[in-house]
């Protein structure tokens, strides 16, 4: 037995402690504890998603883009044909992508710093559901298409409220979750087991659309359901 | 980071909004990766850069051998030469200074940090 199985999979509810404004939590939350479990949380992450990996594969040779929020950059070698910068948040994430030889940097996926419209194809993958309002969320994915050049394909990942493949089961009434990231025991450094919550956003079925169609930015040609994520492939306009 | 990553940055300090690209370079530690040679792959690359940005910086780094104006007429030595200066070319120390607000970024270890503080966002 792996022990990549035997996470639980329960998930915490989230109480939106007033005391904490969206960047304290979001803090808290999303950014430390990308920070601390960078090595374990990379060690994961090797296997691509086919509905991104076939993405990639079909870009244009010579493609100048970006994946924001790249972690580890396990997309970032998926097609040698295509000029990509993985960037994210967490800078222990980006080290671990930069030693594999990656264009790598950090940045916040609310603020990018690039020019308007300089990229052939942007990616999100898992990011947008780490954005604890709604305006946060809008925020983000109008950075997406702001720069993204008009004509070129944007692909969006969130993790769904509805999943299917996971043994995890989400309250439908309760779309703002802590998700619990377990590093196993280590009895040779006798290491407890530890457990980080992660904010999560659960999307239901069409809320992702209804966030790229209310930027004014895009039109969508593919939206679908995949290994417990809802996606959509969206053109700048 | 390669000058292909460096044409695609600018300035997003609250408020930067005009001569904030391209991003100055100062004290640079440059080191040199070979990788595959693909003309067809940097053909097409090198219409979506802004040149003249690149020309600029690349002096900035004591890289003299781009011409003012890209030619038509791309020979496989030239190719061979900008492969160089794009792909193999890398900025592992240094930093960025925005020509507008005078905000620097910096680099380490070939990894660019454009974190803003909050007051700065
Ligand atoms: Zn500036």
């Amino acid at each position: 037995m792996s022990s990549k199985k035997s996470t639980p999979t329960q998930a915490f509810l989230y109480e939106n402690k007033k005391s904490l404004n969206p960047i304290t939590e979001e803090q808290q939350y999303v950014h430390d504890v990308y920070e601390k479990i960078a090595q374990h949380f990379s060690s994961t992450r090797y296997k691509p998603w086919p509905v991104v990996e076939e993405f990639f594969k079909e870009l244009e040779i010579g493609s100048i883009g970006i994946d924001v929020g790249c972690g580890n950059g396990k997309y970032l070698d998926v097609n040698r044909n295509i000029y990509i910068i993985g960037a994210d948040r967490s800078s222990n994430l980006i080290e671990i992508s930069a030693s594999r030889g990656f264009e790598s940097l950090i940045c916040d996926a609310l603020k990018l710093p690039y020019r308007n419209e300089c990229f052939d194809f942007v990616t999100s993958i898992a990011v947008i559901h780490h954005f604890t309002t709604p305006e946060r969320r809008i925020t983000a994915i109008k950075e997406l298409f702001r720069i993204a050049k008009p004509g070129s394909k944007v692909l969006i990942y969130v993790w769904a409220m509805e999943q299917t493949e996971s043994r995890r089961k989400f309250d439908e009434n309760y779309q703002d979750v802590f998700v619990p990231w377990v590093i196993p025991a280590d009895k040779n450094e006798k290491r407890e087991e530890i457990v980080y919550k992660r904010y999560y956003h659960l999307f239901k079925k069409g809320e992702l659309d209804e966030l790229v169609l209310n930027t004014g930015l895009a039109k969508i040609i593919r939206s679908d359901y995949n290994k417990d994520n809802w996606y959509v492939i969206a053109i700048k306009k | 980071m390669r000058l292909v990553t460096h044409n695609m940055l600018q300035c997003h300090v609250k408020g930067c909004n005009s001569n904030n690209f391209p991003l100055q370079l100062s004290d640079v530690e440059i080191e040199i990766q070979e990788t595959d040679f693909n003309p067809k792959f940097l053909r097409n690359m090198l219409s979506k850069l802004e040149w003249n940005a690149l020309v600029k910086t690349a002096l900035e780094i004591n890289i003299t051998t781009l011409p003012n104006v890209l030619p038509n007429d791309l020979d496989e030595e030239f190719l061979k030469m900008l492969h160089r200066v794009l792909l193999e070319t890398h900025i592992k120390q240094g930093q960025m200074i925005c020509p507008n607000c005078n905000h620097t970024y910096p680099i380490k270890d070939g990894i660019p940090n454009m974190l803003l503080s909050e007051t700065e966002t």
